[in-house]
């Protein structure tokens, strides 16, 4: 069903010469080389650990994340538009249904079992909202909605945000509702609005407060406070900052990076990865890995600009925002500039959702890419 | 149909362009911040992460408190505290080769690896700078290599520490108790009260009753250590800590007990052929309790936290049920050691005087049942005293026809049947003592019933620590004591915290003149020719008391050839027999009340054990000094 939206100067050559000329290959590099870098760090990371079998799990999320993403690439992103309220009433149904089926990880449920894998909704779920950011941006385009279909739209995109909170899974929920809101910052013209959904935002923290487990308080305590409690309750950070700085300007080098107890503490490959990259590649290895996401991001920006609807720029920019917040958080918590909340490094985090959330974001903005040129 | 933007023009209006740029800055702004961080942590402070020396920690250490002990009421310890070895790690020291080192260091088996990997776990979820008790009571032999190989492991430390001793092994185990450590469902309740899950807490007995007296509170100790989890003693460091950095411990009380260990050894001798028995003695002027057992028994030395699951299993599909306190918490029907119960009704409402005279036939008949003297004996001319000491059946019935089920009820209560004695231990039971009205709600009244209870059988049931009080307020005229075993607490320096005076409950109501009918009878069965207990009179020692023999329900045969012999044998289908009295006769000093579970008759299996704990208390006097 989808329609090969093909400039007339590439008909008459062969289908693979005219996907090269087409596709996005810078997007599609850089991607490989964080993927490759995030590959390498976890394995240093597992080592020495009783879960190294991971390893393995996550090359093959690897390998079905780049299979979703020629997918997402081949189909015209276009397709997704009339989908948009099917897949977001899709995600909250996920969401929903992890309090009815969930599988508790470490006393929070964020996880179903389906088909002998386990997902987080709320990972995916960031997709689903994209898409829907989109399309609702191109509707509200011509200014034709009534108040009251916005005001629809607004719910339908707090609904997720609302579920994920309850879970309680602090750092998605965050995320999500970044993302609506940078998405918002480039496509509602006023920006009272935005301002004022902000404030309501800020004005709802004490709920939040109330809805946090007390490791989540300590952790955000520690993190205002990092004096307060001397006693471990920072420790995550402080082992991290430890580690971090260990590294000095060209790092103790790969698989090297057993000088600190870092690696022993529990999962650390999947909120703290940086931690150890930084360890063993040194200030050097962090730039150039925190500079690989900022081209990355700014080219998905760049890809926003030249699409050739306002669906496909929106598309584009959710998931700059989605990949934007996702580093900045997730590197800030590992420096000790944010409170520890479970937010991942994207294609460096050890997370088959995670992954695949970042894979398909990469491939809708692909489909975009590839046909930006005019008809 | 959607709205497409003309083709051509550029998607994304102008106004956006603007604030496309804005949010370009404000995300390389937020990258410049993170590589500014990264080069003020890996490049200015570098060296000093390198060198591990920045960071500080403040780690907790809770010392031990020692429990308080548990001595016998001439202050001789029955259960105390031995040095023990435990072995603890600090998880955010105890990196992987830290296990295997101790592991190869150990020769630790399999299990044991696993469960030191656990601990740590859970510990570092919980709070990684504070030391987990990872191997508990080890040998001196492990301790000493776990001390000489400390440089190479970071964060594991051996402390010695008090764990509870009992000296006696299965001594009065049912008594004193054991202790285990909270499950985690505990935890959650206790946490907030200063309970840890490397801690033991009271189980049973008054390890359990008594646990807050006994308990003591925790010293804290609070230290720096580097990264490396070593101790750093400067000014700067000290600064860290909240809070004191030493806080002593305050060692438990100890209990004094009312046991008379002389005594209880005794006891606990004269129960050795038997495989399930209950024995309790009393102080008959105090209700201090001199001597209680319960066997099959258990030792809480293994109890304590060395047990498995399996042991465990096993214990507990013992049909001998060893954790039950057979003393307090399990109710039997008392037999003919009940019958006194009935003849104070008779006595004190003039059914029969002292010394008047019925005639037994050996039987009686009432609506279609015969009801018998054993063996169909036929007592002839009989008083209550030599209705005692025949133990017939025949006359006490016929005063009960009299008297009333009711009215047995209401003395066999004044006597402390039917309710908790009162000594606050293991939750002992009331037992049961029927009434017409407990009979009515139940499908009716008949008047068998009342035959029943009146020797004992059918629905009474008693344990064994309230027929021991209901004979010593007999023994001594009348005054009810509700049972004592704390007899003070005493601080660790040994002053007096409290003192547990004697508690009068009530006297019971029967006159002196009904009291010496008793005194009379219940002397008549052990020194009499005919009495029922006459073989185990003693020629050191002179005692009263009453035997019984309770039916056991739902036997698929009964055996009647109550052998001479005691067994050791466990057959359920035989009768418990029963002994109740006190001694010396003339002038009485401590009751008692055995019950020897299917041990057959009365006078053949439970009161040669009272003459063997009677006589062993007449010679304890003699070697105090005194005159029994």
């Amino acid at each position: 069903m989808t329609r090969l939206g093909l400039a007339r100067a590439t008909v008459g050559r062969p289908w693979w010469l005219r996907f090269a000329s087409r596709f996005d290959w810078p997007l599609f590099c850089t991607t490989v080389l964080i993927a490759g870098i995030g590959l390498l760090n976890l394995h240093s990371a597992l080592s020495g650990t009783r879960h190294e079998a991971l390893f393995a799990r996550q090359v093959a999320w690897m390998l079905a994340g780049a299979i979703a993403f020629f997918a997402m690439t081949a189909i015209d992103y276009r397709f997704w538009e009339r989908f948009a309220w099917f897949l977001l009433g899709g995600a909250i149904v996920a969401v929903a249904l992890v309090y009815v089926a969930g599988v508790s990880v470490k006393g929070a449920q964020r996880w179903l079992g389906v088909a002998g894998v386990t997902v987080q909704p709320s990972e995916l779920a960031k997709i689903a909202v994209i898409v829907a950011l989109a399309q609702f941006a191109q509707e509200a385009e011509g200014g034709q909605l009534t108040r009251r279909q916005i005001a629809v739209r607004v719910a339908a995109l707090a609904a997720p945000v609302g579920l994920i909170v309850a879970q309680p899974d602090l750092g998605s929920a965050v995320l999500v509702a970044l993302i609506v809101l940078s998405v918002a910052y480039f496509t509602v013209s006023d920006l009272w609005r935005i301002h004022a959904v902000v404030i309501a935002g800020l004005a709802a923290l004490p709920l939040l407060w109330e809805r946090m487990e007390t490791y989540q308080r300590n952790r955000v305590l520690c993190f205002l406070d990092p004096e307060s409690d001397p006693t471990g309750l920072c420790w995550h950070t402080k082992q991290s900052i430890i580690a971090v700085g260990s590294g000095r300007i060209l790092g103790e080098g790969y698989m090297n990076g057993t000088q600190n107890q870092f690696k022993f503490l529990p999962e650390h490959w999947t909120d703290f990865p940086f931690s150890v990259f930084a360890e063993e590649w040194g200030f050097v290895g962090g730039v150039v890995l925190l500079a690989l996401f900022a081209f990355l991001i700014l080219w998905i920006v760049n890809a926003a600009l030249h699409a050739r609807d306002r669906f496909g720029a929106v598309l584009c920019l959710g998931v700059a925002a989605m990949l934007f917040w996702h580093t900045a958080v997730n590197v800030a918590m590992v420096l000790g500039l944010a409170p520890v909340v479970g937010v991942t490094l994207p294609l460096v985090s050890y997370g088959g959702s995670s992954v695949m959330t970042v894979f398909l974001g990469l491939g809708l903005v692909s489909s975009v890419s590839a046909r930006r040129h005019g008809f | 149909m959607l709205i497409r933007s003309a083709p051509g023009a550029a998607p994304v209006m102008p106004q956006l362009r603007r604030r496309l740029r804005w949010l370009v800055a404000v995300a390389l702004g937020t990258f410049a911040i993170l590589v500014g961080r990264l080069w003020q942590l890996q490049v200015l402070r570098g060296e000093r992460y390198h060198e591990g020396v920045i960071e500080k920690v403040v780690n907790t250490r809770y010392l031990p408190s020692v429990r308080g002990k548990i001595l016998d009421t001439l202050g001789r310890p029955l259960v105390d505290n031995r040095p023990a070895f435990n072995i603890y790690m600090t998880p955010a020291s105890a990196v992987g080769p830290v296990v295997d080192r101790l592991a190869g260091l150990l020769d630790l088996d399999d299990d044991e690896r696993r469960q030191v990997v656990d601990r740590l776990a859970a510990a570092r979820r919980r709070d990684p700078n504070r030391a987990v008790l990872v191997l508990e009571d080890q040998s001196r032999d492990r301790a000493a290599l776990v001390e000489q190989s400390k440089f190479e492991l970071p964060g594991v430390s051996v402390v010695d520490e008090p764990y509870r001793r009992y000296l006696y092994g299965d001594l009065a185990a049912h008594a004193l108790g054991y202790m285990n450590h909270p499950t985690a469902e505990e935890l959650a309740e206790l946490g907030p009260r200063g309970y840890d899950a490397d801690e033991f807490i009271g189980r049973y007995g008054l390890e359990r009753e008594w646990e807050h007296y006994l308990r003591g509170k925790k010293g804290i100790e609070r230290y720096v250590a580097d990264a490396t989890g070593a101790r750093v003693d400067d000014e700067e460091s000290a600064a860290l800590i909240r809070g004191p950095k030493f806080e002593p411990p305050v060692p438990g009380n100890n209990i004094v007990t009312t046991i008379d260990l002389d005594l209880q050894q005794i006891a606990e001798r004269a129960v050795r052929w038997h495989a399930a028995a209950a024995v309790v003695v009393l102080d008959v002027h105090t209700g201090r309790v001199r001597a209680i057992v319960s066997k099959p028994s258990f030792d809480p030395n293994v109890m304590t936290g060395h047990l498995t699951q399996a042991q465990m299993q096993q214990m507990l599909a013992d049909p001998r049920k060893p954790f039950v306190d057979k003393v307090l918490r399990q109710h039997y029907p008392p037999g003919s050691t009940f019958k006194p119960v009935t003849l104070i009704a008779a006595l004190e409402d003039g059914v029969i005087a002292p010394g008047e005279v019925r005639e037994c036939k050996g039987r009686i008949v009432r609506g279609h049942r015969t009801f018998r003297c054993p063996g169909g004996h036929a007592h002839g001319k009989i008083t209550v005293v030599e209705a005692l000491e025949h133990s017939c059946n025949v006359f006490v019935w016929e005063l009960a026809e009299v008297v009333g089920i009711d009215r047995l009820a209401e003395v066999a209560r004044d006597l402390g049947f039917g309710q908790p004695t009162g000594i606050g231990l293991n939750g002992d039971v009331a037992g049961r003592i029927p009434t017409r009205a407990w009979y009515e709600a139940r499908g009716g009244f008949k008047i068998g019933y009342t035959l029943n209870t009146a020797t004992g059988q059918g629905d009474v049931a008693v344990t064994v620590m309230q027929l021991a009080q209901a004979y010593a307020a007999i023994a001594n005229g009348g005054a009810l004591y509700a049972p004592q075993i704390v007899e003070r607490i005493e601080d660790a320096e040994g002053r007096v915290v409290a003192r547990y005076e004697p508690t009068l409950r009530r006297r019971i109501h029967a006159s002196p003149q009904t009291i010496e009918q008793l005194h009379r009878g219940m002397w008549a069965v052990v020194n009499a020719e005919g009495g029922t207990a006459h073989d185990a009179a003693s020629a050191i020692i002179e005692f009263a008391g009453k035997t019984g023999t309770a039916q056991v329900r739902g036997r698929r045969r009964r055996r009647k050839d109550g052998d001479a012999q005691p067994r050791k044998g466990w057959d359920p289908t035989r009768d418990h027999a029963w002994f109740a009295g006190w001694a010396p006769a003339r002038d009485p000093a401590i009751a008692i009340a055995v019950l020897v579970e299917h041990g057959g008759h009365g006078g053949e299996a439970a009161a040669p054990i009272a003459r063997e704990i009677f006589e062993g208390y007449a010679a304890l006097v003699r070697e105090r000094g005194g005159r029994p």
